[in-house]
């Protein structure tokens, strides 16, 4: 990428009217998944939320739904938190969060189709954290959550380039980002940067959304950009892609993510791979249901 | 999680909205631990009800009783046998994984003709391993017979079909298939590659049949397996799940040598090798999983 061109991207993100802020709920929340022990969460996450009553309202209404089969409906979200667990809590309110953030009427990218791959992400993220010693399973989470803001940052800034990208990547089955790259010059990692940067994120998480499809090119979190791609490509091969085709063949232990993750986690080496991709299978129902009923429509599976 | 439509069949199997009791959990694992085939959480109710049938048959009052049939008793191994035929009954089908065709159509068949396109003689070998009643057969064919104004232009493919029994060879030759077997195949394919033998059933046309050799073979006949040279793809659906270790492992070195380089192992689509074989590669495609041996250009050997 050209240096004039990062310049653009830059001064396009920053002086962006349209993009509305994040509600004030949300960095909290996400410093809060990364920094404290559940039981200290529980009672912030409730307070937290106590101050946007649209957020809370929608996290009930979710919490609600058929896809928890709850007996009761919960009246608070500390009720909620009882009945469904705090991580499904903070996924509902993180996903409506940032559902809030950005206008569903500005989408290039279905929006359901773009959660779905965020969340599940994030999940499969935290998935693969747990089953390594000493990785931070919640930053992992976070990460996986937002490595691809690019994409929503493309739909608001860039819409007529990014239409022209997801119609080639759709046409011709290749990855979205291969097709950003040919059709506009750069990706939704350069421009998911800018607004990482000005939301003022924590600096691993800038890195993950930076590099996380060249993972050699991270300098302060190399296993965490890692950990996230690896897992974006189980995703994306799992059912929770960006809603075509990719005709792609991924050899995940052959990717040089693999080696950099196991050289700071040697136990990498014990993981199933394949029970590891078909657990994850059984999450993905799941987070369909879960980002349908918050974002109100069901997507085609790819 | 929400759970489709159950059909209980025992006294067993858990009711609609009842939790299921965690003994089926472990006896998932330890069918994916000795066997390799994994239930998923969504399925469990019809390990459940799996379970049921073989409790009923044995007379078991309950779970506890049949996890000890399958951990303490002398005839363990038989019983993880016919709970394993539970588990996998009416699996079979045609078109059974779409996402499996279209990882061939879409990225491994590109990928290996493009491999093989200085080749002289353009011949692509497929090896239908534990064939059963030739559903995985026929539709390998007729994907094939797809391409071949396409992709396969000019080339011959040949599929070999092999199985332990007999009977099930003969009634793959026959190709004749029922509602049930066919409910996954559309009304085109069904027209454009079927034809009508009563009522209920459609038999495969000859040019389909054309395609492919079906033959009687052992897997763990090492005599045999050494002569399987030669091929592109090997498929062997939930046929691994019923060998111990050992064989397993045997019968996967096999499957490795009779590869070319460049070559893919499909097994079914809830199986795992297991680890038992590191020369090759897991690859992931959309919604399905193969093993690669990788190709000499590819410098991953």
């Amino acid at each position: 990428m050209s240096a004039s061109v990062a310049a653009t991207i830059r001064e396009r993100v920053q002086h962006i009217e349209t993009m509305p802020a994040i509600p004030a709920v949300f960095l909290p929340l996400l410093k809060l998944l990364g920094n404290s022990t559940e039981e200290v969460r529980v009672d912030e996450v409730v307070r937290l939320v106590s101050y946007d009553n649209t957020i809370a309202a929608q996290c009930l209404r979710v919490a609600g739904s058929p896809l928890f089969g709850l007996a009761r409906l919960p009246r608070s979200i500390k009720g909620a938190v009882i009945s469904l667990g705090l991580r499904r809590v903070e996924a509902i309110l993180l996903t409506c969060c940032l559902g809030q953030a950005f206008p569903a009427k500005k989408w290039v990218l279905d929006p359901v189709v773009f959660w779905r791959h965020s969340l599940g992400c994030a999940m499969v993220c935290r998935k693969f954290a747990e089953k390594l010693t000493a990785a931070d399973a919640e930053k992992a989470y976070m990460a996986g959550l937002l490595h691809d803001i690019g994409f929503m940052v493309n739909s608001l800034v860039f819409p007529q380039e990014f239409t022209r990208a997801m119609d080639l990547a759709c046409h011709e089955e290749i990855p979205l980002g291969e097709a950003e790259h040919a059709s506009m010059g750069f990706t939704h990692c350069e421009t998911g940067r800018a607004l990482a940067e000005k939301w003022k994120l924590a600096d691993d998480v800038i890195d993950v959304i930076a590099h996380h499809h060249m993972v050699e090119q991270s300098h302060n979190a190399q296993p965490l950009v890692a950990l996230v791609h690896l897992s974006d490509f189980l995703c994306r091969m799992r059912g929770l892609g960006y809603g075509y085709y990719e005709r792609h063949k991924v050899d995940l232990v052959s990717d040089p993510a693999w080696a950099i993750l196991l050289q700071q986690h040697r136990e990498l080496d014990g993981v199933d791979l394949v029970r590891f991709t078909f657990e994850l299978d059984e999450a993905v129902e799941e987070i369909q249901a879960l980002v349908s009923t918050v974002f109100g429509s069901t997507p085609a599976q790819s | 999680m929400t759970v489709g439509a159950r059909t209980a069949t025992t006294p067993f199997a858990p009711k609609i909205g009842e939790p299921i009791d965690p003994i089926f959990r472990q006896v998932r694992d330890l069918v994916y631990k000795v066997c390799g085939i994994f239930q998923l959480e969504e399925k469990l109710y019809l390990m459940a009800d799996a379970c049921g049938r073989r409790m009923k048959a044995l007379e078991l009052r309950n779970s506890h009783e049949y996890w000890d049939r399958l951990t303490a008793h002398s005839n363990r191994e038989a019983e993880l046998r016919n709970l394993l035929n539970e588990v996998t009954i009416g699996e079979t089908c045609l078109f059974r994984s779409q996402p499996q065709v279209d990882a061939l159509r879409k990225v491994i068949l590109p990928e290996i003709v493009a491999e093989k396109s200085r080749q002289v003689v353009k011949r692509l070998r497929i090896w239908s391993a534990g064939c059963s009643t030739g559903e995985e057969s026929y539709t390998l064919a007729v994907n094939m017979l797809e391409e071949s104004e396409l992709l396969l232009k000019g080339w011959t493919v040949e599929i070999i079909a092999t199985d332990l029994n007999d009977r099930s060879v003969e009634t793959a030759k026959a190709g004749i298939y029922g509602d049930y077997a066919l409910r996954a195949t559309t009304d085109h394919f069904k027209r454009k590659y079927f034809l009508p033998v009563d009522e209920k059933r459609l038999q495969v046309r000859p040019e389909v049949k054309k395609l492919i050799t079906f033959s009687r073979l052992n897997l763990q006949d090492d005599s045999k397996m050494l002569f399987m040279k030669g091929m592109d793809l090997i498929f062997c659906c939930n046929v691994l799940i019923y060998f111990d270790g050992a064989s397993k492992s045997r019968v996967i070195d096999h499957f490795f040598s009779n590869l070319n380089f460049g070559g893919y192992f499909f097994l079914g689509t809830s199986e795992s090798l297991m680890k038992l074989n590191d020369k090759f590669h897991l690859v992931h495609f959309p919604g399905a999983i193969a093993y690669w041996k990788p190709s000499l250009k590819s410098g991953k050997l």
